[in-house]
């Protein structure tokens, strides 16, 4: 009690704000924009223990689903910024959707905390396709407009964008249909039973099935397929050149600086923390830390950045 | 697969396989059988101690949970009208009404042998036969799926009891409720007028539990009085019989193959099958006259086609790394999670872990006739309570379960809305089932559609020339729906001659 | 009898008009979507919504021809008071938390269904509530929504 009381005009006396002095004093939120179960919740249930080890408190996951993302988001986008409350979005929850739907939240809405993850997005086909390199499929598209289909998990999901990057970046684009479906599933599947002919997706994923990836969209060749070229070594120009699923932690716009660094701080020892690389190396999580200052200005870049791709697209 | 099972029996029958075994196949039973919390909820309510766990006991735990709740919905269905998951909803259809009549404990008999029957089956095709039921579910394109769906909706007639223009406008509305929120080919918003709470559509569970719990609460509240819970008589699960099996045999079959079959298929899931069976029990069961009005085979029909599509969806999980429906994604996440690459390499790369997943089914399932029985006389007395304590604990849990469906509180406000729909709806004559029907298999039926229209460049009857399975299915759709019409003519010309 | 024929028209001629009024929605807007009828958003819902209208008005036509009744309501206080609750306490758990509306809600309902002893209707709608509150919030780490007032509950 007195060392309560102590720390309390103590807090009065240094004239920092007392909030960031007891942060946290009841349990942090890590909002997951997807249900429970899937890739976005269980990589943020394996950051949390280490994130609420890091920030000595308690730090629970909930889940938030629908509307791609957009309904977790717009919901938090309201919430006070009191830094109990975090969410995990993604590339596309946090700069697609917001350009494509009439949602409440843009890019001035967050005080970006730190980014996790990002990895690069490749496309593939059937392992029993004929097409070896991305000129074989330009020669065979532009020979049959009309004829060959790209598959996708959903209109304006990463999986669309890829797909959309490729051809796009290689004038095909008009002359191919496009498969929208719900979820990566039905669409691998139909990718193996060949109704569709591409598909694009992180490495994870297309370790699923029998795939042959035949454009990366990094900025180097990848460690495991070192076969695979890059988009701009194929002719993909910028911006549609490089493509990353990535994802991080926003806090609401109007984040105190101090809870703000308080919350830095705890993710880069958590994202950093031996435990979570561990996590990362079984479920092939690519890990990528970024601190709040690089972290926004680069979300802001690839705000900008997309608006080429969400163009190419139609949406 | 063979070969690996002594050490996959080895992993199950350890003291941790034992235990995750029955105490996630009591806590799934549990957890179903409260009214608005379903399946959902209780996977919810384990992940998070599946991720201290290793590969096996993980995947086991969460498909016993499961398991369990889809055999603990059907007790809810049963004893209060009220099921916690979409796939019961067929089940209410005759449990409901041989509760009412006294029969409560032998309907859940019905069920609890059907569920097992369906389960077990499924546990040995799965062992069995994946690889060639995989390479089946590689046959139905976006089209054979749509005309798959589209013989799925001609239930709606058969579970239209009473009016069938009301049961067809229950079901088309049960669609149009589907068709909220965000379009499946280009994304636009539709029908949201501006609020992006609507963004993500009705959530299909709060509805089920509007006009199903809800409403049947206000019906309640309409009615008289009554001193204790309707159902006083229920004192445990009663086995039917082998006398009351007789002619009952071949439905049981054909519920159980049904449910293999469209489990197999991803994207259709158990509420599909549960209703496509029902209505073909309808067609063609000896008893199908008394469908409706307590009718075991209505029941059978239900439960052993729903919980035969939890073996089913493994297959495509397992052989190709698909998720067949939700509950099997969530277990592919797990397994990625672990380290594990699910697809067609993972039955010749980790053969132990395949075979302790499918034996592990296997015992599941047997493990729910005499934890289901055992369960069940403990939970009887809790029926016995008043009516009103019923009904407001009723409001209570499923205002939890459907909150945690998706965090959302704006899915109560839609849960409330439902049963208000509902109550008003159900007093009017209108069946609920179609209405859940037509919001099971509305996005289905479009996307299908529309994705088909895109592949045959906008040729309607380009579906079926060009795809024979498609024209089979359409067939018997044709036929599903023509059947029960001119039997009904042909009834009506003896009963006026 | 004619008062519970007139409820049964009322309700369909209201099915009929939001039928009506959402397909008339759907010229309103502009989508994106090219001339292929796969590329429009509102393609499937029209066929829905003129299926819906045409159903409803033949729901109507029989039930005016037929002028079957619907059962009686027992008590109107009793369905009116369990209504307003049901719908004022999925509006609250949004704002007051899930502990607090529910124990409104137990304390509304009880008596309602006829629960006239006041230490049973109290002991009831607190224990529940609190037990799930207890249970959720604080055993398995994932919480109900909480009040204005604290986190605990």
């Amino acid at each position: 009690m007195r060392t309560q009381t102590l720390s309390v005009l103590l807090g009065a006396a240094l004239a920092l704000p007392a909030a960031a002095q007891d942060f946290p004093e009841r349990p942090i939120n890590l909002v997951a924009p997807f249900n429970a179960g899937g890739g976005t919740d269980l990589l943020l249930r394996g950051l949390a223990p280490h994130f609420a080890e890091a920030i000595g408190g308690d730090v629970f996951v909930s889940n938030m689903a629908g509307g791609s993302g957009t309904v977790a988001a717009s919901a938090l986008q309201g919430q006070r910024p009191d830094g109990y409350q975090l969410g995990y979005f993604s590339v596309t929850v946090s700069t697609i959707q917001p350009q494509i739907k009439n949602v409440p939240y843009g890019v001035d809405s967050w005080t970006p905390i730190c980014s996790v993850a990002a990895s690069p997005s490749m496309l593939f086909v059937n392992a029993d396709s004929p097409f070896q390199t991305m000129d074989d499929v330009v020669e065979a598209v532009n020979a049959a407009p009309g004829e060959y289909v790209y598959g996708s998990s959903g209109p304006g999901a990463m999986t669309h964008l890829t797909t959309v990057a490729a051809f796009a970046g290689l004038g095909i684009l008009d002359k191919m249909k496009h498969l929208p479906f719900q979820g990566s599933g039905p669409a691998i599947k139909e990718l193996t039973a060949g109704n569709i002919q591409f598909f694009g997706d992180t490495e994870v994923l297309m370790q699923r099935g029998d795939f042959r990836p035949l454009v990366v969209f990094n900025s180097e060749r990848l460690e495991n397929y070192p076969d695979v070229p890059t988009a701009t070594e194929v002719g993909i120009e910028a911006p549609l050149n490089e493509l990353y699923l990535w994802g991080g932690l926003f806090a609401p716009a109007g984040l105190d600086e101090d809870l703000a660094d308080i919350l830095e701080e705890a993710c880069e020892v958590a994202v950093n923390s031996e435990g979570f690389a561990e996590f990362a190396e079984s479920s092939g999580t690519v890990i990528r830390y970024r601190g709040r200052e690089e972290f926004d200005a680069f979300f802001r870049d690839q705000y900008e950045a997309n608006q080429v791709l969400i163009d190419a697209a139609g949406l | 697969m063979i070969e690996s099972l002594p050490a996959a029996l080895a992993i199950l029958f350890g003291l941790e396989g034992i235990l995750v075994l029955v105490l996630g196949t009591v806590l799934g039973i549990v957890l179903g059988a409260m009214p608005g919390i379903g399946s959902t909820v209780a996977v919810a309510i384990v992940l998070p101690f599946t991720l201290t766990m290793g590969q096996a006991p993980a995947i086991l735990l969460l498909l016993a949970v499961y398991a369990g709740s889809v055999y603990g919905g059907s007790i809810a269905a049963i004893l209060i009208n009220t099921p916690g998951t979409p796939q019961s909803a067929a089940t209410c259809l005759d449990g409901y009404p041989m509760a009412q009549r006294g029969e409560a404990g032998l309907a859940l008999g019905w069920a609890t042998v059907a569920s097992v029957a369906g389960g077990l089956v499924s546990a040995v095709v799965l062992i069995f036969l994946a690889p060639q039921l995989a390479a089946f579910a590689l046959e139905f394109g976006p089209i054979e799926t749509f005309a798959l769906i589209l013989l799925g909706m001609t239930c709606i007639v058969s579970v239209s009891t009473g009016s069938v223009v009301k049961g067809l406008l229950a079901g088309t509305i049960g669609i149009f409720l589907s068709t909220v929120g965000g379009d499946p080919i280009l994304g636009e918003m539709r029908f949201t007028f501006g609020q992006w709470q609507l963004f993500a559509g009705f959530n299909l569970l709060a509805v089920v539990i509007g006009v199903f719990a809800l409403s049947e609460v206000l019906i309640r509240a309409a009615g008289p009085i009554t001193r204790v819970s309707e159902l006083i008589d229920f004192r445990g699960v009663r086995l039917p019989t082998r006398a009351m099996w007789r002619g009952r045999l071949g439905n049981l079959g054909k519920s159980v193959a049904i449910g293999n079959v469209i489990g197999v298929l991803p994207g259709t899931g158990a509420a599909t099958a549960a209703f496509i069976s029902y209505a073909e029990g309808r067609r063609s069961s000896p008893n199908r006259d008394a469908f409706g009005t307590g009718e075991p085979d209505g029941i059978v029909s239900s439960e052993a086609a729903n919980n035969a599509v939890t073996g089913g969806a493994l297959v495509p999980t397992m052989a190709l790394g698909i998720p067949g429906d939700a509950i099997t994604a969530v277990m592919l996440a797990t397994l990625t999670l672990h380290g594990i690459t699910p697809g067609p390499r993972l039955v010749e790369d980790d053969p132990v872990l395949i075979a302790a997943i499918f034996a592990g089914f296997f015992v599941i399932n047997l493990l729910l006739l005499p934890l289901g029985m055992l369960l069940s006389r403990v939970a009887a007395p809790i029926l016995r309570v008043r009516e009103a304590f019923m009904m407001t604990a009723i409001v209570l849990l499923c205002a939890v379960g459907i909150y945690f469906v998706r965090g959302n509180t704006f899915d109560l406000l839609v849960m409330g809305a439902a049963g208000v729909f509902g109550f008003v709806l159900r007093r009017q004559g209108f069946p609920m089932a179609p209405l859940v029907i037509g919001m099971v298999l509305g996005p289905t039926l479009e996307l299908t559609l529309r994705q088909g229209l895109i592949l045959t460049d906008g040729s309607f009857p380009a579906f079926f020339t060009g795809h024979p399975i498609a024209l089979v299915l359409g067939i018997v759709a044709v036929v599903a729906l023509a059947v029960p019409m001119v039997r009904a003519g042909l009834a009506r010309r003896r009963g006026t001659a | 009898m004619r008062a519970a024929a007139s409820e049964r028209v009322l309700v369909l001629l209201a099915l009929l008009i939001v039928a009506v009024a959402l397909f008339a929605s759907t010229f309103g807007q502009t989508f994106s979507g090219g001339g292929d009828v796969a590329q429009q958003p509102m393609f499937f819902p029209r066929i829905v919504l003129g299926l819906w209208a045409a159903l409803a008005l033949a729901a109507l036509v029989q039930a005016v021809l037929a002028g079957e009744g619907v059962a009686p309501i027992a008590s109107w206080t009793r369905i009116g008071v369990v209504l307003l609750a049901i719908v004022v306490y999925a509006n609250a758990i949004a704002w007051e938390g899930f502990f607090v509306p529910s124990v409104v809600f137990a304390l509304v309902c009880l008596p309602a269904f006829g629960i006239r002893n006041p230490l049973v209707v109290a002991a009831f709608a607190v224990a529940v509530p609190g037990a799930l509150v207890a249970l959720f919030n604080h055993g398995l780490g994932m919480p109900l929504p909480t009040s204005r007032f604290t986190y605990l509950f």
